[in-house]
């Protein structure tokens, strides 16, 4: 068993949930979230600097602001994880830094609340 | 890799995040959550606040950058130079493998199935009490 935690770009939600149910991975948890990664890109202050804004070009140097991310997570079986992650980078890759990041780490176990099954049972969302 | 999640006071997120960069680890999440601690929430005279609003922040870095990563953010998530309750906590988790959408790039950690299980156990590391030994 293994929780996937993806972090896309906002826009991609609606391709990404839509490409997710075909994929016959139905269930997940979103959160909206800010963050940053490697990339020193902050458009707000390229802007202003090349606009030619005073204030933007000493704010270069200080690094990048705050992103708006969605971040999701799933939990799945091993031998779902691979699917799983070619169907999220097939939907959110555009090539460009910033598309997100996807991180594979294992979970112990998964109870479903409502027939105290656990396992493997509890996250199998197919056969209902 | 390692997931690092550390919950702190929402007016230190951002001197935690100026560390991390000044330390070569801009790469962070950071969400608003609602929580309590083993102090059972924060009592004002009659009132008692019972969830006390925090910031998750979340990166995976190298199993190496570890300790380093943990000790800047506890040394600057402190209040004060002994720090106080309701400074946060800081949980460490394994990452089999991360991937880098843009790129489909795909890093995997390997680890033996042993130091997965220490590394849970060195987990929850509390801000305050921890951190007149390792500093």
């Amino acid at each position: 068993m293994k929780e996937i935690i993806a972090i896309i770009r906002m826009n991609k939600m609606g391709q990404t949930k839509k490409a997710l149910i075909n994929a016959g991975f139905p269930s997940f948890t979103a959160h909206k979230v800010m963050g940053r990664g490697k990339g020193f890109v902050d458009l707000d202050l390229l802007r202003g600097a090349a606009e030619g804004l005073e204030d933007a070009i000493p704010q270069l140097a200080h690094g990048p602001r705050l992103i708006p991310k969605r971040i999701l997570k799933m939990v799945v079986p091993d031998d779902k994880v691979e699917l799983l992650v070619e169907t999220v980078i097939k939907v959110n890759q555009t090539h460009h830094a910033g598309d997100g990041r996807i991180f594979v780490m294992p979970i112990i176990d998964a109870i479903r609340i409502r027939t105290k099954e656990s396992g493997l049972e509890a996250i199998n969302e197919m056969n209902e | 890799m390692i997931m690092i999640r550390a919950i702190v006071r929402p007016e230190k997120s951002n001197e935690v995040m100026k560390a991390l960069m000044d330390a070569g680890f801009p790469a962070v999440t950071k969400m608003e959550v609602f929580g309590r601690g083993k102090q059972r929430g924060l009592k004002c005279g009659e009132v008692t606040y019972d969830e006390l609003p925090k910031e998750l922040l979340l990166m995976v870095v190298k199993d190496e950058d570890k300790d380093f990563v943990i000790r800047s953010v506890m040394e600057s998530a402190r209040s004060g130079e002994r720090g106080a309750f309701g400074d946060g906590k800081i949980f460490v988790s394994p990452v089999d493998e991360a991937y880098t959408i843009s790129s489909g790039e795909r890093e995997i950690s390997i680890r033996p199935a042993k130091e997965t299980g220490s590394a849970k156990e060195e987990g929850a590391v509390a801000a305050g009490a921890e951190s007149r030994e390792t500093v």
